[in-house]
């Protein structure tokens, strides 16, 4: 809930800080948009492994018959369900506050949210297990995370810009083609490191 | 008349750059080889 | 007594023996000074060359030679952090504690390259391109590099169990080498479609022998200089990991 607030906070005070002569809505929403998801995501990660630290769950899911991988692809999906709920929210206040004429881009837009999403949140959920543990866990998340956030934010604002400009997906092959790349690639180390993260 | 151009001047810039490099080098170098002489010292074999 | 197990902190995380690792640090030491102190001897006949001796370029002035020293620090910045990334990937799968340790002291000597890249950037960019900064590739994937050697320093400082901070660290560490890739292709894609207007191209369309030659001298230069103060901070790593090891025993 708190993230919810955060992210329609932001989108307000975006929209309150241009000059409305001088910069479109259509021009500043990609970046207020990723900008305000990114953030509403690193909060919400941040809190995703304090709950089962207070409660001493962690010990027990270690002591589950389950693999390390399962915990991670769970604690992922859970982390993803999240977001998207954050998102599910926050692009149709985007798409209010800024006035904008989505015509008929949503599907691909929601296509970006998925793939920029899986990225970052794939190393955030590893990185949030991991500063779990750590002293000033609140600072060290954001640290470490936001330069993860960077390729899949800069790819996602690109692509959304492009087809609120009314250009085709196709146009965006490039941008797209990475943003796969990241998410495959992250994916992929994120489950094999995450062992390492929760082995006592 | 041609007139060559002389490239500007600007070696201000060059000359703190490369002043730069050097102190920071320098003075990192001796940082750790001082902390190595002391630790050298202090763990025997 | 020598037995590692006694004087490890964590029987999971062995030490070779005592006497062996205190050894092997000073080696690594002097083998370290020996070559850092070459490095600052050639780098100071590498500056006689690129200022006296290597061409001035004739429309950028004497700030164009700032490129012998920036390009070669990029180059063992990143040099710095692939090998941290190396190994760190080589240490979750070895579990040898050493590996931590040369990857601590790749990231603290890199973070010290990449200040150098950072600083003189600005000062090359001024004159070259009028202004201080570009989102540039070269540029930016450093800062990057920066943020992320920080933030990988900073995570060492605060777990202090020695087996938790390895693993740790070289977890972030693997993500990090693999971050960096995909800066370089994003920003690059990023200039591609939204171009700056570069008033003068500093590398030129091909660079001239004299000049390739200066620039080739200073990365060999610079890389001398990464291996030797990395040895250095290495051999330091290792005997405060002895002197921690002992006091630990002890008490």
């Amino acid at each position: 809930m708190a993230a919810l607030v955060f992210a329609a906070l932001i989108l307000v005070i975006f929209n309150f800080a241009r000059d409305p002569t001088v910069l479109r809505a259509q021009d500043l929403a990609p970046s207020a948009l990723w900008v305000t998801i990114t953030f509403a995501s690193v909060t919400a990660l941040n809190r995703a492994f304090a709950v089962e630290l207070d409660h001493g769950a962690l010990d027990g899911l270690l002591l589950a018959p389950v693999g390390r991988e399962a915990i991670y692809l769970g604690k992922l999906l859970g982390n993803l369900l999240f977001t998207g709920l954050v998102q599910a929210i926050t692009i149709p206040l985007f798409v209010l506050f800024f006035n904008l004429d989505l015509h008929g881009t949503l599907p691909a837009i929601l296509l970006l949210a998925f793939l920029a999403t899986v990225g970052f949140t794939a190393v955030g959920t590893v990185f949030s297990a991991l500063t779990a543990r750590v002293q000033f866990n609140e600072l060290m998340l954001p640290v470490l995370l936001l330069p993860f956030m960077v390729p899949p934010l800069i790819g996602a604002a690109q692509v959304t810009s492009k087809l609120l400009a009314g250009r085709p997906l196709a146009d965006s092959a490039g941008w797209l083609q990475i943003l796969v790349t990241y998410d495959i690639v992250f994916l992929t180390l994120s489950v094999l490191v995450f062992p390492a993260v929760l082995d006592e | 008349m041609l007139l060559r151009a002389e490239p500007p001047a600007n070696g201000g810039f060059m000359v703190a750059a490369y002043a730069l490099v050097a102190v920071v080098l320098v003075v990192y170098a001796v940082t750790l080889f001082v902390r190595a002489r002391s630790l050298v010292g202090e763990v025997k074999e | 007594m020598t037995s590692s197990s006694s004087l490890s902190a964590s029987s999971s995380f062995p030490q070779s023996s005592t006497s062996s690792a205190v050894v092997a640090a000073r080696k690594s030491i002097r083998l370290g000074q020996a070559l850092t102190v070459l490095a600052l001897v050639a780098l100071a006949a590498h500056y006689v060359r690129a200022i006296q001796y290597t061409p001035i370029e004739a429309t950028q002035g004497l700030a164009q030679k700032i490129f012998y020293v920036h390009v070669p620090a990029a180059w063992s910045a990143f040099l710095a952090f692939g090998i941290l990334g190396v190994c760190s990937a080589l240490f979750l799968w070895l579990h040898d504690r050493r590996l931590d340790l040369f990857a601590e002291a790749s990231a603290e000597v890199g973070t010290v390259l990449t200040l150098i890249v950072l600083t003189t950037g600005p000062l090359w960019g001024k004159p070259i391109w009028g202004t201080w900064w570009q989102w540039e590739v070269r540029l930016t994937s450093t800062l990057f590099l920066f943020f992320l050697m920080v933030g990988y320093l900073t995570l060492r400082r605060s777990i202090f169990d020695p087996l938790e901070r390895a693993r740790y660290s070289a977890v972030v560490g693997i993500l990090g080498a693999m971050l960096v890739p995909f800066i370089h292709l994003s920003v690059y894609m990023f200039r591609t479609i939204h171009p700056k207007p570069v008033i003068l191209n500093p590398e030129g369309p091909t660079l001239p022998g004299s000049m390739l030659s200066t620039l080739l001298e200073g990365v060999a230069i610079m890389t001398v200089m990464y291996l030797g103060l990395v040895l250095v901070r290495y051999g330091i790593g290792r005997l405060q990991d002895e002197k921690e090891a002992r006091h630990a025993a002890q008490g």
